[in-house]
């Protein structure tokens, strides 16, 4: 944007309150508590510096790593299953002309319920007792009878399973909005050439949404790292770590084991994990991408 | 003239009559529950107020964890309410480290605190020598069973091992669940169990031991009553059907399993004494309660595991600290008011650990609660009694016993392992300073 | 006419596939609006299955118990206040971000997406004392600014990424008219952007309204609280209620349901006349 490239300092009026309010409420306060990293403090009392300690005990902790791991899988997960689903939804939704309001209220409604509510329902569906578990106890169908959350095998995708059908439908709608861009002659154009509905979305519409592609790539890889409520309420963790997130166990180090010192160190390392994703952003938009 | 004097007048009474009923706030977070809400309103707020002129109590009723996390941050800025509750001495230890507690000491001595309070609960709220928190409830771990069902069938209701394991292959046989019990929406439940294994297995006195660091908890008694709760959690599926049921029934399941006999009987604090009367209580079935049965020879004699179910202190910050003190010390000095509350829970909440004689337990509960009471006076009061780890434990270790248990019960480490991970966190707690009190064991 | 048969074939397909994801995503909460109107009595013999006997009282019930009316304005407060100040702060950053590009504002981009990434656990305590010492705790205002903080990066990335792809012949078509950096903005860019305004609005009116951990650490006043925290006041509250539960849940979704749906007709009138002419 050559031409406007003397106009530096009116551009940095643009974004200078977003980062100063952001600044004041979140990045100070979280930097004062990063500094607690090198302490054992306990959450309430004295202060005392103990150096790297926190940082030792932090790579010999089998937890976090699998915290760690969980939390890459979780990431996975989400970028492929939801995204793949909310493109295609998306898509089908530009295509039609009935029932427009319908399907977008469908898809959208459980992200506008709350958490709490969304882990009740499913809570609620799985329980062996007066669930769908239940029904299938009944039926002879004894493999699904138990919980998935309560099984060390199922536990982790359970509670993404659960996080990912109430996220598909925000993608639907951030995906829509990127295709009102999208000019309707040139569908009009496709179509007369006999393209393919795959053909018309592989040339026409994902370019023209690539911005906001990317940028829901982008929002879910971040948005992946902090990962909290839905592990929390629906496994906290359990059973036997085997839906533990980085989060969490950070939560479940400063509220129940009081080492604030602890978790503090746990953020930091959070912190420098989302450094080297945002440098791999950097890279790509270097790279020539346009993100 | 006389219309000023007049008005004069009325603006003294007024002012006078109105610094009268001016009353001080004093404001006390509480754990929150629905059936107990009212109760508290009624016989403690309303009941204090109207007993004197100076003080007004306000209870702010709110949902444990979120009330721990808000009044700790609340704490943190010198804020908070004036009476602090905490659900045990690990809190308060926290809060005496960080000098956010006010010293008791000459209020105990003042109004003879120490000489109501049955000891060990006593001594349970003294740090550094000086009493800090005074113990709202006290609890301890009792086995339920349908009466009708075991009548029916025949069946001993067990009190060693042996006949545990006989009458657990009947029940099963039956069709039926052993113990009705399950961790969904509170995970520490497993230390209950962890705890009940620990002191009936090991024995009190191997579990005092270790608290107080002349044993470890590497040693084979540990080690094996460990392995014993993971056969009967994992490989006999004594809770629930399952391990996976287990984590996935909760309060009102469990109840209600025990309740329509989807379970024969039940392993829980003396807390649900009250929803146990609202929930088999209520059916056809009759309900009785048994000491946890002994299993080892190691601990062959019934003992109860004795817990501190929440504290009260008072705020070292707080703005109304003589107001807090006179609550407290109206809770001491009136045992009837306090046995009238405890009534209405059926001494499951707000069981106050004043030394009570045995005219003194209300005939107006159920029938086994009075039994209980008497039992637990005679049983603890000749010294059998064990420690809950929810008491005794400190902070981190605490945590550990019960989150890192699903570790073991999955399979992914040995009970040796656990155990050795334990013993490590009991030995950087003490050399922090961060074991609780323990009251002597003779 | 071989073009329009093929495509009613396509639509056809379309349906069908929309239709089963549509039921993937509403037919678990079935549930719920069963529960609400289920008595509280049946919950124990047919827990999953529609009621035997309807039940509104539940409703109502609800209704008073978590007293609705009042709660139900200082939500209604907060969003306002948060979607207002939220989106005129990101609108203004991701225009800059998109269009300006002022060297250097790539800091500020990386800052707001590790700012994103940032857990509440982290900073809501030395927060809480910072607002303390402000004044801010149990006040509207305060936790507006905090809703504000927390969705401004995501808010600002979003529009950012709808208007890097406004066509720059407008904007050089307007500077060479004489119009200064704001009037870009205020003429060119708003208008056009009104898809992804509504979008971002509605995304951070669902967050103000669904949140609570930091409207109860920061709101200790009765009379300030919003609607998610007696929602979370239920769950323990009441908590063996599945149907006072649900028909709270259910009164909560509402007015959020109305808004998204308000929205969502400017769009879909918008697609039908044939979308944005760029």
């Amino acid at each position: 944007m050559k031409i406007f490239s003397n106009k530096n300092f009116v551009a940095w009026y643009f974004v200078l309150p977003v980062a100063f309010i952001h600044l004041f409420v979140i990045g100070i306060p979280s930097l004062a508590s990063l500094a607690l990293c090198l302490t054992d403090w306990r959450g309430l009392g004295e202060i005392n510096y103990i150096g790297f300690e926190n940082f030792i005990e932090l790579f010999d902790d089998r937890y976090l790593k699998k915290a760690i791991i969980n939390n890459v899988i979780w990431t996975i997960a989400f970028l492929t299953v939801p995204v793949g689903i909310a493109l295609t939804c998306a898509y089908l939704l530009t295509g039609i002309k009935r029932g427009q309001m319908f399907f977008r209220l469908a898809f959208f409604f459980p992200y506008m319920l709350a958490s709490v509510i969304n882990c009740q329902i499913w809570k609620y569906l799985f329980h062996p007792i007066h669930g769908l578990g239940g029904f299938f106890e009944r039926i002879g169908w004894d493999f699904l009878a138990v919980s998935p959350f309560t099984m060390k095998s199922t536990s982790l995708f359970a509670v993404a399973f659960v996080d990912g059908w109430h996220f598909w439908g925000f993608l639907v709608v951030i995906y829509l909005t990127g295709m009102y861009q999208v000019d309707n002659h040139l569908y009009e154009a496709a179509d007369i050439e006999g393209a393919t509905k795959f053909q018309k979305f592989r040339y026409i519409t994902l370019p023209m949404i690539r911005p906001v592609f990317v940028f829901s790539i982008m929002i879910i890889i971040i948005w992946s790292v902090p990962v909290f409520d839905y592990v929390y309420i629906l496994t906290g963790g359990g059973p036997a770590y085997s839906s533990e997130v980085i989060a969490n166990y950070m939560y479940s180090q400063a509220f129940e084991r009081f080492d604030v010192g602890y978790s503090s160190a746990i953020g930091t390392l959070m912190f420098f994990y989302v450094m080297i994703i945002v440098a791999l952003f950097g890279l790509f938009r270097k790279a020539g991408w346009d993100i | 003239m006389i219309r000023t004097i007049i008005s004069f007048a009325s603006v003294i009474i007024l002012s006078t009559s109105f610094s009268a009923l001016a009353k001080t706030k004093v404001t006390w977070s509480m754990e929150s529950n629905a059936d107990r809400d009212p109760i508290m309103i009624e016989k403690l707020q309303n009941a204090y107020n109207n007993s004197q002129d100076n003080h007004e109590l306000v209870i702010e009723f709110e949902d444990n964890e979120t009330r721990l996390t808000s009044m700790r941050t609340a704490m943190i800025g010198g804020m908070g309410p004036d009476i602090v509750e905490t659900p045990g001495p690990s809190y308060v230890k926290e809060y005496h480290a960080a000098g956010m507690l006010e010293n008791l000491d000459s209020y105990a001595a003042e109004f003879g605190w120490k000489d109501k309070m049955i000891p060990w609960a006593y001594s349970s709220g003294v740090f550094e020598g000086s009493l800090y928190a005074i113990p709202k409830t006290h609890e301890s771990m009792v086995m339920l069973y349908n009466k009708t069902l075991f009548e029916e069938n025949n069946w001993k209701v067990p009190t060693t091992l042996e006949e545990l394991e006989d009458v657990a292959g009947k029940i099963k046989a039956k069709g039926m669940n052993v113990f009705s019990y399950g961790s969904d929406g509170w995970q520490p439940t497993h230390e209950h169990l962890v705890g009940i294994y620990l002191n009936n297995y090991a024995g009190p006195q191997a579990v005092y031991e270790a608290i107080i660091g002349e044993r470890e908890w590497t040693d084979p008694v540990f080690v094996e009553a460990l392995e014993l709760l993971k056969k009967h959690m994992v490989d006999e599926g004594y809770w629930s059907g399952s391990l996976e049921n287990y984590y996935a029934i909760g309060w009102d399941d469990f109840h209600a399993q025990f309740a329509n006999r989807g379970a024969a009987m039940m392993t829980i604090g003396t807390w649900t004494f009250q929803a146990t009367q609202l929930g088999i209580g209520a059916s056809d079935d009759e309900w009785g309660w048994a000491p946890l049965p002994s299993l080892s020879s190691q601990s062959p004699d019934p003992n109860f595991m004795i817990a501190i179910g929440t504290t009260m202190s008072v705020n070292a910050n707080g703005k109304n600290k003589d107001g807090a003190i006179d609550v407290l010390n109206w809770i001491m000095s009136n045992k009837d008011k306090v046995l009238d509350i405890a009534k209405d829970f059926q001494f499951g909440e707000m069981v106050v650990p004043l030394t009570l004689s045995s005219s003194d337990i209300p005939t107006d509960i159920a029938p086994q609660v009075q039994d209980y009471l008497s039992e637990y006076a005679r049983i603890t009061g000749e010294g059998n009694y064990g420690y809950c780890t929810w008491t005794f434990w400190p902070a981190d270790p605490g945590v550990h016993i019960w989150k890192d248990m699903e570790v073991v019960w999955a399979g992914d480490i040995s009970v040796e392992d656990f155990l050795y991970d334990h013993q490590k966190m009991w030995d950087k707690a003490r050399k922090n300073g961060d074991t609780l009190p323990v009251p002597l064991r003779n | 006419m071989i073009v329009a048969k093929y495509r009613s074939r396509e639509v056809i397909s379309n349906y069908i596939i929309l239709i089963i994801f549509a039921l993937i995503a509403i037919l678990p909460l079935a549930v719920l609006i069963f529960n609400s109107i289920k008595p509280q009595m049946e919950f124990g013999v047919n827990p999953l299955g529609p009621p035997s006997e309807i039940r509104f009282e539940n409703f109502s019930e609800a209704w008073v118990k978590g007293e609705y009316a009042k709660v139900f304005f200082n939500s209604l407060k907060l969003v306002a206040g948060s979607v207002l100040l939220c989106l005129a702060v990101s609108l203004a950053a991701g225009f800059s971000l998109a269009k300006l590009n002022p060297k250097g504002s790539a800091i500020i981009a990386v800052y707001l997406l590790v700012g994103i990434s940032i857990p509440a656990q982290l900073y809501i305590v030395p927060l809480f004392l910072l607002w303390k010492e402000i004044h801010l705790l149990n006040t509207h205002i305060g936790l507006i600014i905090i809703y504000t903080a927390l969705n401004a990066p995501f808010a600002t990335f979003l529009i950012r990424s709808y208007m890097i792809r406004l066509p720059d012949e407008l904007f050089e078509a307007a500077r060479l008219d004489g119009a200064n950096t704001f009037q870009l903005f205020f003429r060119v860019a708003l208008p056009l952007s009104w898809p992804v305004i509504l979008t971002a609005g509605l995304i951070i009116a669902l967050a103000v309204w669904n949140e609570f951990l930091f409207a109860l650490t920061f709101i200790s006043e009765e009379g300030f609280k919003p609607m998610a925290t007696i929602l979370f006041a239920f769950q323990w509250r009441f908590e063996n209620n599945y149907a006072l539960q649900s028909a709270s849940a259910i009164m909560m979704v509402a007015p959020v349901a109305i808004l998204f749906m308000l929205f969502q007709r400017r769009f879909i009138s918008g697609l039908t006349s044939g979308g944005l002419k760029g």
